[in-house]
């Protein structure tokens, strides 16, 4: 059991890797499996120094790379056990057989990716391309834009892949350094809050060896249909599951998330960013601006991007005549391109009768911060297509152009 | 929402994230039945150790040695009893083909089998009652002529069976060969006299100074006995055909030692000895007459070499160890002296074809040798003294005729042991005789139910060839030695110079076997197998499953076997335990089972135009 010393909800300065690491220590996580990389390496900095404090009762493993630690991860789980475990970009990409496995097995293993640029050559800035090349995998995936956020993603999270209906794992993204280390104003709460929330894990089958199970046996290729035919069932059937979880964190812990989109004055914009992550954070300033300029601006936030909302995604941006993709990730020969979340709304927006004209931003690339400046080009490219009706081209690489 | 609407067939349904009973379990692995990617089967086939092979009684060798490795000692003794009533007695005498047959042999030393034959058997010694019972009383009565090794055997295996047994044995004391012709320094008498008490306590009666032709004629026999097993030995010392072998001072080898053996032995030696005989006999006979207080003792033999003797060889090292000389290469033609041997008469000699088995040319174109000698002990073999017998159950070779399986014609006589062996081929040893005895004994029983006598049609698989084993499981380790007396100090005592093994020693020895061809539960195949295939529900020997629903026939445990106990057959070998798909991919007749039916017929369909 979690010895959390808490005993009433407090507010700290902490970052987003401080914040997930909370999260993992509210959530009485059992064995933590770490392995270093920056930037995501402060969140297990954090844990090690819970587990040695006696804050928190947990198996901390160090492995001998992701791999090892995702498999770590996936056989503690198999037993019974809660997980937490994390890494950024090339490490995400290392572990990369594990994912399927992990969520074929369905076993609720929690990650935590504060983002970097996959190599080459080190670039350690934020990008997403490292969570998302995994988003096929069969794990939940979201971005968090702040450390709030962050730690409120996690315990949700929990609670989502660990639903008898779900069991899922979960990865719980947030942007490398601009989430993960900026300190901001963080409510922890009240443990009774967490335990309230958050019941303990159990999987229906686990490892043991009173009771003998086979989890992972060669199958016949005709059997193996069925199982993705039911991992993608759990999937969709998540759905109602992060709605009615949003629905009782809100009441708990008195913060609301919508659980697909933040959509940030949008009631009668004209065009609008979509985009993931916590260049959101700078975005909002930027249509605020705008708005004061009385530039029809506004900004719809992805929150949760497998499951995808289609149909969310569908209504909201048909509301809009110029959506702009602000991918802050790489889809190097894609449908645009450019980055892969163009497709993702693209995709959505097909069966809408009145579909917004969709151009790709490519910014927020190996770390660089996309400034005011640059969201107030990115709106001037969606106006000028909204007047002339017609996008000047799919993808513009902010910062490259005139 | 796209699963909407979607059904997974019945057939086709498997436990929540494929989760299912591990294959350990019962049906765990029915709904993976990979078993169907199999080629090749793993099959456990024990085949037969050379060892239990080359006993003369089929000692099962392998098991009680890999029941002593366990510490099963009594286990271990009862398995040898099976087929052998005295193994205190065969762990001192026995020539153990055994240990020549023995694969080890072939890669760094035999198993010292025999020393752990004689630890089992002394254990039986002192046990209070022995392990063996006699058979429920069937009513009926045998008789058993002579207390020999294969007297006994057959007297111990037909009280086992149930038969009321009686020994007729011509002497004043049971024991036979056992006793008259194996020398106290071999074998103990007071371990002899335990083993005929244990046959005594099964209910078998013997009446000793009792001679068939003299005192029971061939006619009391059939009339008192529903059946009757002659096991009357060779009695008769042969001679060389030399001038003057009635000369005082010659002796023959097996009264020579049959009379020391009874206590009956008037015999004093002078100082100079000659044994004649190259045999082991004749071994006996010389080491004998060292303690008999001959000072200098010759063997003077027609073999031109030690390789040549039929005699084990060890053996014939201890007899030179104790100081015993060798002459090769001559012929006794003429024992020379006043009334008492004074010198014998040699010349060249050798035999004219095989050796041992052809008539000897004496060259006597050569100068004689005189040999100076105060005794010669005669040692070159012995016949049967058969003149009570019917001369319809005589044969050329002056053994008693039988058929194949021991039988006298269709009497209720059996015959076993040297009397029917000897010329036939087969070494005449205890060993031999207690098998025969044992077989006689069966097939005996056999008639007297009525049952027909038939030949063994199983083919039997010895395992000789050690690329069927995996040998990189044993490291050399040498054979473990049994003390012994030295020379010096034993040539002239009565006390038994090879000693007995500890239980350490034993222990040590058994587990060097290879367990040739023969699972010994070592878990090997359970611990490769890299899916749970290979179950053990107990821990003991022979007891492993290969669940053949799943196992896929990768071949490591087969690989991996040390003894050679597995096998790889070929599936298509098997119409039982298989899971025969209709494709290599299909659990069900589905897509792909209708695809092989296509198939299946495809030879009936008339050939196609291409």
């Amino acid at each position: 059991m979690a010895t959390a010393t808490a005993t009433t909800k407090k507010t700290v300065r902490i970052n987003g890797c401080v914040a997930a690491a909370q999260a993992a220590k509210y959530a009485d996580v059992d064995v933590i499996t770490a392995y270093p990389i920056r930037p995501y390496t402060a969140t297990m900095m954090a844990l090690a120094q819970m587990v040695a404090n006696g804050e928190l009762d947990a198996e901390y493993i160090v492995a001998d790379s992701e791999h090892s630690q995702l498999s770590i991860a996936h056989g503690a789980s198999s037993s019974g056990a809660r997980v937490f475990t994390g890494s950024s970009g090339v490490g995400v990409t290392f572990a990369y057989e594990l994912y399927s496995p992990i969520s074929g097995s369905r076993m609720p293993v929690q990650m935590m990716i504060a983002d970097r640029t996959l190599d080459p050559p080190g670039d350690f800035g934020s990008e997403h391309t490292d969570a998302l090349s995994t988003r096929d995998m069969g794990w939940l995936m979201g971005w968090s834009c702040n450390a709030q956020e962050a730690f409120d993603n996690h315990l949700m999270a929990y609670r989502i892949g660990e639903d008898p209906r779900v069991l899922l794992p979960q990865m719980v993204c947030q942007d490398g350094f601009f989430v993960s280390h900026i300190t901001s104003d963080v409510e922890l709460p009240d443990p009774g809050q967490v335990k309230e929330f958050l019941p303990p894990y159990k999987h229906p089958y686990p490892l043991d060896p009173r009771h003998p199970v086979s989890h992972g046996p060669q199958i016949m290729p005709e059997q193996g249909p069925p199982l993705q035919l039911e991992r993608a069932r759990a999937m969709e059937e998540s759905m109602p599951v992060i709605e009615e979880v949003h629905d009782e964190f809100a009441k708990i812990f008195g913060r609301r998330y919508d659980p697909w989109l933040e959509e940030f004055m949008t009631d009668d914009a004209e065009v609008a960013f979509f985009m993931q992550g916590g260049h959101a954070v700078t975005a909002r300033f930027a249509v605020e601006h705008m708005r004061e300029r009385r530039v029809k601006v506004g900004l719809v936030r992805l929150r949760t991007i497998r499951p995808y909302p289609t149909d969310r995604v569908n209504e909201v941006l048909s509301k809009f005549k110029v959506v702009g993709v602000i991918e802050t990730n790489m889809g190097l020969g894609s449908v645009s391109s450019g980055g892969s979340l163009y497709a993702e709304a693209c995709a959505a927006l097909y069966e809408s009768s009145q579909r917004p004209l969709v151009v790709s931003f490519m910014a927020g690339l190996g770390g660089e911060a996309i400034v005011l400046k640059e969201f107030y080009w990115m709106t001037q490219k969606m106006t000028e297509a909204q007047k002339r009706g017609k996008i000047e081209k799919r993808t513009h690489w902010v910062g490259f152009e005139e | 929402m796209s699963t909407k609407g979607t059904r997974i067939p019945e057939r086709l349904m498997i436990t929540f994230g494929g989760i299912t009973p591990a294959p350990s379990q019962e049906k765990g692995q029915d709904l993976f039945p990979t078993g169907n990617w199999r080629a090749i089967r793993p099959v456990y086939r024990d085949k037969l150790p050379p060892c239990n092979n080359a006993c003369g009684t089929n000692e099962k060798i392998q098991g009680f040695l890999d029941l002593v490795k366990r510490g099963k000692y009594l286990d271990a003794y009862a398995l040898i009893k099976e087929d052998m009533p005295f193994p205190s007695v065969t762990g001192r005498v026995c020539y153990h083909p055994c240990e020549q047959a023995c694969n080890r042999g072939q890669y760094d030393e035999a198993i010292s089998i025999r020393a752990v034959e004689r630890f089992l058997g002394d254990l039986g010694q002192a046990l209070a009652r022995d392990v063996v019972k006699a058979g429920p009383p069937n009513g009926k009565k045998v008789a058993v002529v002579g207390s020999g090794p294969a007297g006994h055997s057959a007297a111990y295996q037909l009280a086992r069976l149930g038969y009321q047994v009686t020994i007729l044995e011509k002497s004043p004391k049971a024991g036979g060969l056992n006793r008259g012709g194996i020398p106290d320094w071999v074998l103990p008498q007071h371990v002899l006299d335990r083993e005929i008490e244990r046959l005594v306590e099964l209910g078998v009666t013997i009446k000793t100074n009792v001679e068939v032709g003299k005192d029971v004629t061939w006619d009391d026999l059939k009339k008192n006995y529903d059946a009757c097993v002659l096991a009357v030995g060779l009695t008769e010392p042969n001679s060389v055909r030399a001038e003057g072998e009635d000369k005082e001072g010659v002796l023959y080898g097996l009264p020579f030692l049959r009379d020391i053996g009874m206590g009956t032995s008037k015999v004093k030696l002078g100082d100079r000895v000659a044994v004649i005989g190259g045999g082991n006999t004749a071994i006996d006979c010389a080491r004998e007459a060292l303690r008999q207080g001959a000072l200098e003792v010759t063997m003077i033999t027609v073999e031109s070499n030690l390789q040549e003797m039929p005699a084990v060889p060890e053996d014939l090292h201890d007899m030179l160890e104790e100081g015993v000389e060798l002459l090769h290469g001559r012929a006794m033609t003429a024992v020379l002296g006043n009334g008492r041997v004074e010198a014998l008469q040699l010349y060249p000699a050798r035999f004219s074809g095989a050796i041992n088995a052809s008539p000897i040319n004496i060259n006597r174109e050569a100068p004689a040798e005189r040999f100076v000698v105060d005794n010669v002990i005669i040692a070159v073999g012995q016949h049967a003294s058969l003149n009570w017998l019917p001369d319809e159950f005589k044969n050329e070779r002056g053994t008693i005729k039988i058929d194949s399986f021991g039988r006298l014609g269709d009497t209720n006589f059996f015959a076993a042991g040297d009397v029917v062996q000897l010329g036939s081929g087969q070494p005449l040893m205890v060993v031999n005789a207690v098998g025969d005895g044992k077989r006689v004994a069966f097939n005996l029983d056999k008639v007297l139910c009525g049952e027909p006598l038939q030949p063994r049609s199983v083919t039997v698989d010895v395992l000789f060839d050690l690329n069927r084993m995996n040998m990189t499981y044993f490291p050399h380790f040498p054979r473990v030695q049994q003390a012994m007396l030295p020379p010096t100090s034993r040539r002239k005592t009565q006390e038994e110079v090879i000693q007995a093994f500890s239980e350490e020693q034993a222990v040590e020895e058994a587990c060097r076997c290879f367990s040739c061809g023969t699972c010994n539960a070592c878990d090997n195949c359970y611990l490769v197998c890299p899916e749970p295939c290979i179950v053990r529900p107990e821990r003991s020997n022979g007891l492993y499953k290969i669940l053949v629903n799943y196992c896929k026939g990768c071949r490591v445990c087969i690989e991996e076997c040390p003894t050679g106990c597995l096998e790889g057959v070929p599936e298509l070998d098997f119409d039982t335990g298989v899971v025969r798909m209709d494709t290599a991919f299909a659990i069900s007749p589905g897509l792909h089972g209708r695809q092989a039916e296509e198939l299946r017929h495809l030879a009936e369909r008339p050939a196609k135009n291409i």
